[in-house]
């Protein structure tokens, strides 16, 4: 409960923040930090709102946005060699949000005209993201010329896909709850694999294809606890973690030696 | 319930991870052997990262080693000198194996190399055993095996550097051993084995070494060569992850004991041939991953 009670605060003011103007949207979080611990199995991630100036609250859109840190990843291409399916030279993409979760009240594509959708990058389809070669000896058959390079279209489409696939961006229609008045709640359901990070979150208030407002707030994705212990040991004192994971196991080998001796 | 796994970044059901610690101890305990074999591809069958699989690999045997290595030194089964020279020898396999782990998985390749690396192993182990079993079972019960007989090392007492192996009873170079422990070495830090399977043979019938310290004192290189390659693992690749180590550990250790009880009631050759049906299985699922068309064409890897 007494989480709620500051976020009701919050939203008394978001809402008479929102009346000022003719129409309006604004947000708040129930959480501003989600927190990555050895019981992690994701979270689902509440945005409380407000919309104002806008009557009945049944004739506008509310598309949200959750974008995840920039990522690098790499894509690689499978190929057949010689019975065994193997994945061949890795290519880059460029400005992929680590996560991309959009809900709206309708598809996206109902709700916002084309500029904005691709203006917003509202829905992953509008992401600006680039597949390059990367820079490096594996892409030297390129300039043989014998094996025409892929169309970079062809890896941003399989990347869009398999990330899909993986649970990290998703457009989703509905999740978008209207309350009593002008307030309503999205719930975002964040995967276990949410990469830890600055996350931007924002929404959009639509009405007849127009924009009425729109709202951003910050969320941080953190590793705590133990798992945060393991993990930061693991990456910045690497050797003094490997030296104790010989420790634990040398003395668990040991314990369970002593207990089953007769 | 579910568990994160600091490493390997995902969720787990712990309940299914111990249940493998038990069944591989279980096997390993029955059998007398160090499981991690088994153990490796399980974990990359359920889902865990090759490359984690191989690192945590190395270290949960350096666990379930502890209690044989202590009961071999008690009863002094353990040739020092031997050990040394074949851990010297392990450690500098360690090294290049990783070394090569490490390019390969900046390569995108690492989980091919690991793949193929057990359908190799486990094709000619599994086969082998089957092989054995079979003639083993088909065997006159009154046809007993022929008394092994130690042969000359002529040969390797020629290499330089020969000395005495007292608890050995053998005048060797010690250049066969060093040659021995190095590409077992490559093995345990390629495919997270302890590599006893080879170990133990390769000193019967190559060093010619008495079968009473032969087993001690392949556990006395294997703890080493595996600390070695979790260390290793850990700083080069950060693929070791302890949560899921003491996962397979409190399962493992539980299945031994019960395998090693229920091992001495059953027949021999009946259970090798066991066995090596699991070890053919576990190696047809590889072929079958590495050689039918993907569901998909693509893979992502994340920022490494």
């Amino acid at each position: 409960m007494n989480r709620i009670a500051p976020l009701l605060v919050a939203l008394a003011f978001l809402v008479s923040r929102a009346g000022a103007n003719d129409a309006g949207i604004a947000i708040a979080l129930t959480d501003e930090r989600v927190e990555v611990d050895t019981g992690f199995t994701g979270a689902r991630l509440t945005l409380f709102g407000a919309v104002s100036g806008v009557g009945d609250p049944s004739t506008v859109d509310i598309i949200a946005i959750v974008r995840g840190p920039e990522t690098r990843f790499l894509i690689r291409k499978l190929e057949q060699r010689n019975l065994i399916w193997a994945p061949g030279a890795a290519r880059q993409v460029e400005n992929a949000p680590g996560l991309y979760i959009s809900s709206a009240t309708r598809a996206i594509a109902d709700i916002a005209p084309l500029p904005d959708q691709a203006a917003f990058r509202l829905g992953a389809d509008h992401l600006t993201i680039s597949v390059t070669p990367q820079n490096g000896s594996d892409e030297t058959e390129d300039g043989r010329g014998e094996d025409p390079p892929a169309p970079d279209d062809l890896y941003r489409n399989a990347f869009l896909t398999e990330i899909e696939d993986l649970g990290l961006y998703r457009d989703t229609v509905g999740g978008v709850e209207f309350k009593k008045g002008g307030l309503f709640a999205v719930n975002v359901d964040l995967p276990a694999t949410t990469p830890v990070g600055d996350y931007d979150v924002a929404v959009y208030l639509y009405q007849d294809g127009l924009l009425l407002g729109q709202d951003a707030a910050e969320l941080s994705v953190n590793k705590v606890g133990l798992e945060r212990q393991i993990y930061d040991l693991a990456h910045d004192r690497p050797v003094t973690y490997g030296l104790l994971c010989v420790a634990i196991a040398l003395i668990a080998g040991w314990v369970a030696s002593v207990a089953f001796r007769k | 319930m579910q568990i994160y796994l600091p490493i390997a970044e995902m969720p787990v059901d712990p309940m299914v991870i111990i249940f493998m610690g038990a069944a591989v101890g279980f096997l390993s305990g029955m059998f007398g052997v160090g499981g991690g074999f088994l153990m490796t591809p399980l974990l990359i069958f359920y889902g865990i990262p090759p490359a984690v699989a191989v690192g945590t690999e190395a270290s949960q045997i350096v666990a379930s080693s502890v209690s044989g290595v202590l009961a071999h030194l008690k009863r002094k089964t353990v040739d020092f000198q031997m050990g040394g020279f074949l851990v010297l020898g392990g450690g500098a396999g360690a090294v290049v194996g990783i070394a090569i782990f490490r390019h390969l998985r900046e390569a995108g390749q690492v989980e091919i190399l690991i793949s193929l690396s057990y359908v190799a192993f486990l094709s000619v182990v599994g086969g082998l055993m089957l092989v054995e079993s079979a003639r083993a079972l088909l065997r006159a019960p009154e046809d007993k095996p022929k008394r092994r007989k130690r042969r000359s090392v002529a040969w390797m007492a020629a290499m330089p550097f020969a000395m005495r192996f007292r608890r050995s009873q053998l005048y060797i170079s010690p250049i066969p051993p060093i040659a021995l422990g190095f590409c077992v070495g490559v093995l345990a830090a390629v495919m997270g084995v302890g590599g006893g399977f080879i170990m133990v043979p390769a000193m019967l019938y190559i060093l010619n070494m008495p079968t009473n310290v032969v087993v001690g004192t392949s556990l006395f290189q294997i703890i080493f060569v595996t600390a070695i390659a979790t260390v290793l693992h850990a700083a080069a690749n950060q693929t070791v992850d302890v949560i899921l180590a003491l996962l397979l550990l409190s399962g493992g250790v539980i299945g031994a004991q019960i395998g090693a009880r229920v091992g001495v009631r059953l027949k021999g050759e009946q259970l090798r041939a066991l066995l090596a049906l699991i070890v053919l299985a576990v190696c047809a699922r590889l072929i079958i991953d590495l050689t039918l068309p993907p569901d998909s064409l693509f893979v992502i890897e994340g920022a490494l």
